[in-house]
């Protein structure tokens, strides 16, 4: 018991009466939850009159009912489903898929070399692949090349019908430790003309399919030693 | 001491003035959402000479000017963007929109509301997330609780469908043309160059610490000497709803749920956008060209 400063204070034997012969009562315990059921349900603010009750306040709470849901939808990734339900078509041996698979030790790599054929009666363009963007039915890859012995780069679409085939040139010797050979464009890096490896690399095929060398290759000569064949599609 | 109470809340609301309890039944007695008195008075609909047409400053050809398709639209999630080749191997970026237990749900009509219009819901929400008023309106509809309902309006009573009514993504035909509309990404607070396009400064010549400022924001003596109202300023960008018109439906995939339409929509992927019928592109003229 605090005093305020100022009061005065109660008789010593007060005091002592009330701490001494004061019974220990029973704490009274408030019922909250009878008192809760007890009370009108609806009412605007609790200590109203009951003529301001809402008229359905004392009836019990209705049930509602509730409708199950419909079925969900059949994907819940449906951009997946599209893009398998497209590569179907745009790619049915999965030889593109796998030639750019992320799985695959011996998919392509920035810093190969790659030549695509065109369907639409192009030349093939050949090139270093310096970026490869990986977006599913959207996927492409960026090749650097020269055409008249300007630096060319070119975006083509991996899925394509647009493309005849791809061609693995040459893979690059070391893996390259960036993911865009972008360093590539700077003159000190530039890769220059890949003429020479392609054409070796058509000569070397078309001596394994027994066809002999074209003469639309035969000018292009010399240049660095393909590594290894390439992989048709 | 003060008296012990066994439910102070009780003895506080004692205490509440007894005005506001009397504002609260006199809003209560006066709530209506749908009395024909709640439009106010009727203007005439046509003249007093006996013409049939109708006066322009009525409410009918108030109704009857405004462009509004005929057919209800449907709510989408926009889940990404892909491509797709035409027979002819020609690339088209493509936004894929996903329909999710697509349902009518109510409809609104002109006789008591003042236009037609549907509501329609989208996906499914648990019920313990739904407060009881909205339950006992789905349960009037006869629909399970939705994640999200929108209303659409369309043209006239032939566009009104019963509640239940499920719409697929073949509500929609390939090479028709759709209006969607959903909240563009925000930007936050950008600058007038981001935000309205404005050319900046000079990085050069002589410019210094100034190469992003909107410039000036108008005249001074001669224009007023004040910043004219509406003048393009830096402020918060985005996050506003946004409608992409004359869209064109590339596909339809009904086992999917996919409505697939050419180009971009606004907003994030995963966020819930509203396709309707284009309004500048009616259907019947699509579907005959």
């Amino acid at each position: 018991m605090s005093t305020t400063a100022g009061a005065s204070l109660r008789p010593l034997a007060q005091s002592l009466k009330a701490l001494t012969l004061r019974p220990i009562q029973r704490r009274a315990v408030t019922d909250y939850a009878s008192l809760r059921d007890n009370l009108p349900r609806k009412v605007g603010m609790f200590g109203q009159k009951k003529v301001f009750h809402s008229p359905q306040a004392d009836e019990p709470r209705r049930h509602i009912k509730i409708h199950a849901p419909l079925p969900a939808p059949a994907s819940k990734t449906p951009i997946e489903s599209l893009t398998s339900l497209q590569l179907a078509t745009l790619d049915p041996t999965g030889a593109k898929q796998k030639m750019f698979s992320r799985h695959n030790p011996d998919s392509v790599k920035v810093g190969d070399i790659l030549q695509v054929r065109r369907k639409n009666g192009e030349q093939p363009f050949a090139g270093v692949v310096i970026n490869i963007r990986r977006r599913g039915v959207d996927s492409a890859f960026l090749l650097r090349g020269q055409v008249t012995r300007i630096g060319v780069e070119v975006w083509f679409k991996l899925y394509s019908p647009l493309i005849e085939g791809i061609d693995l040139v040459q893979r690059t010797e070391k893996r390259k430790r960036r993911a865009k050979l972008f360093y590539l464009r700077k003159p000190e890096h530039d890769f220059g003309s890949v003429a020479n490896i392609v054409g070796q690399y058509m000569r070397q095929r078309a001596i394994l399919r027994g066809e002999g060398p074209k003469n639309g290759q035969q000018g292009q000569r010399g240049g660095k030693t393909g590594k290894k064949g390439g992989k048709k599609n | 001491m003060p008296p012990r109470i066994p439910f102070p809340a009780i003895a506080r609301a004692r205490f509440v003035p007894r005005t506001s309890v009397a504002s609260f039944l006199f809003g209560r007695a006066q709530f209506s959402t749908s009395a024909p008195k709640a439009f106010g008075l009727k203007p005439k609909r046509t003249s007093s000479s006996g013409s049939p047409v109708l006066l322009e400053a009525s409410r009918a050809h108030a109704l009857s000017r405004k462009q509004t398709p005929t057919r209800t639209g449907v709510l989408a999630y926009k889940t990404g963007m892909t491509a797709i080749y035409d027979e002819n191997g020609v690339r088209t970026a493509a936004t894929v929109l996903q329909l999710d237990r697509v349902q009518v749900l109510a409809t609104k009509h002109s006789k008591t509301h003042g236009y037609f219009a549907l509501q329609v819901g989208f996906g499914w929400r648990q019920p313990k997330n739904i407060t009881r008023p909205m339950l006992g309106h789905y349960e009037a509809c006869g629909v399970a609780p939705k994640k999200e309902l929108r209303e659409f309006r369309v043209k006239d009573e032939s566009g009104l469908l019963p509640p239940g009514t499920v719409l697929n993504a073949d509500h929609f035909t390939v090479g028709q043309f759709v209006d969607v509309k959903a909240n563009s990404k925000g930007k936050g607070f950008a600058g007038g160059m981001k935000r309205w396009g404005f050319s900046g400064q000079p990085a050069s010549h002589g410019n210094s610490l100034t190469h992003r400022a909107m410039g000036s924001a108008g005249q001074s003596q001669g224009g007023g000497s004040r910043v004219l109202p509406g003048k393009r300023m830096a402020g918060r960008m985005g996050g506003q709803q946004h409608t992409v018109q004359n869209l064109k439906v590339l596909q339809v995939q009904p086992e999917l749920g996919l409505v697939i339409v050419k180009g971009a929509v606004s907003g994030p992927k995963g966020c819930i956008v509203a396709v309707q019928d284009a309004v500048k592109r009616p259907l019947a003229k699509t579907a005959t060209a």
